[in-house]
């Protein structure tokens, strides 16, 4: 136990240094890298929104538009069942 | 590719010239869109049999706009792992609004658990049309949307189709003579990560059609269409998949007749359906579906009643 405590630090101290040294050079690549994942999550964002007004929003997009239509109908046509 | 969808049948004007003895091969017609390749065999080999109750009521409220008012009873199939279809009663109620207008046609129906369906189709220029297809439920992951755009041009279509879950597939037609056309298909979908090609010919004269299709997925089709006469149409359909092994054959018939119309169709499988329209008055139309699965033992009986 007491051997392998040194050995676990060293591990971990090496591989915070080969970490360390990984991130300096690819400091560059990584920022690319999370330029596509904001321009990922931001596509998904508005396509998650993009839906959920789809969902609401289009049967009364359809509904103003052909309320809006020549010949105007009118609101009691709308709702009337004859 | 084109059975993942139902066709988006806009109303076409046939333009078919009159066969000369001279074709002029630089004034050929349009031919038909690629998903309605097979259109004519469809409308007898693939009348959508419905079971249950089914009246639809439609409102016009003026030239371009109306509303609509659908009720369905009955049981739906529910997908299971046993060879028994499992059937569970259901009954919705689907409200719909439509517009129509020369160059924009919006679809919207909606029903009571929540689903949309959404149609929409815009001619941005007189030969680029856009079509979109959409089915949004309220459990994530399975809305699925699909983007068309068609080129037209004098004598050859092309189509660009983008979906969700990355999906994307391209077909081309083109007539080569008068009567026959060409076409072909390339998709590939993300997920699963598959891709394919397909050919198709289609032949028509003013009584027959023929058409072919082959796909890379192993989909062989093949249908003929003699129209006996104004009112009568039979129809006979092979169908074989060269990894499944999957065969089917099927003849049909469609008569058009003053006040009704009917369709059937018997299967290689033992399937036999028919469909009955029948026009009780102006605007009331009476159904009658009938689909009888000698092999499954499962027969499916339906009625309705589309007013307006």
């Amino acid at each position: 136990m007491a051997a392998k405590g040194p050995l676990k630090l060293k591990f971990k101290a090496k591989a915070k240094g080969s970490k360390g040294g990984s991130n300096s050079t690819s400091s560059s690549s990584s920022s690319v890298s999370s330029k596509f994942e904001v321009i990922k999550d931001w596509t998904n964002w508005s396509l998650k929104k993009a839906k959920v007004a789809t969902h609401y929003g289009l049967i009364p997009l359809i509904i103003i538009i052909g309320m809006n239509s020549d010949p105007k109908p009118d609101l009691f046509q709308l709702l009337s069942p004859f | 590719m084109a059975d993942l969808l139902p066709p988006l049948t806009a109303a076409q004007v046939d333009a078919k010239t009159k066969v000369d003895e001279k074709v002029d091969y630089s004034n050929l017609p349009s031919p038909v869109p690629y998903e309605e390749l097979h259109r004519e065999a469809f409308m007898s080999l693939k009348a959508d049999n419905f079971e249950g109750l089914r009246f639809d009521f439609t409102k016009a409220l003026n030239q371009k706009f109306s509303l609509s008012h659908s009720v369905m009873m009955g049981p739906t199939e529910v997908p299971s792992q046993s060879a028994e279809t499992i059937k569970i009663p259901t009954a919705h109620y689907e409200f719909g609004a439509n517009y129509f207008e020369p160059k924009l046609m919006l679809i919207g129906r909606v029903m009571t658990d929540g689903r949309l369906n959404a149609r929409l189709k815009a001619d941005l220029t007189d030969k680029l049309i856009v079509k979109a297809n959409a089915q949004i439920t309220n459990e994530p992951h399975l809305s699925h949307a699909m983007f068309n755009f068609d080129y037209m041009g004098s004598d050859y279509r092309a189509q660009l189709q983008l979906g969700n879950s990355a999906l994307i597939g391209a077909t081309y037609i083109q007539s080569v003579t008068n009567r026959l056309s060409l076409g072909g298909e390339v998709f590939w979908a993300g997920v699963p990560r598959k891709s394919g090609i397909g050919y198709a010919a289609r032949y028509e004269s003013d009584k027959m059609v023929a058409t072919a299709q082959v796909a890379s997925t192993g989909a062989v089709v093949m249908n003929y269409v003699q129209k006996i006469s104004e009112k009568v149409s039979l129809a006979t359909d092979f169908m074989f998949n060269y990894f499944s092994r999957d065969v089917t054959a099927s003849v049909g018939y469609d008569y058009i007749l003053r006040q009704a119309r009917v369709r059937g169709k018997i299967d290689s499988n033992g399937v036999a359906s028919a469909l009955v329209e029948e026009r009780l008055s102006m605007g009331l139309n009476f159904l009658l579906s009938a689909e009888l699965d000698h092999k499954k033992k499962d027969y499916k009986f339906g009625f309705g009643l589309t007013v307006g």
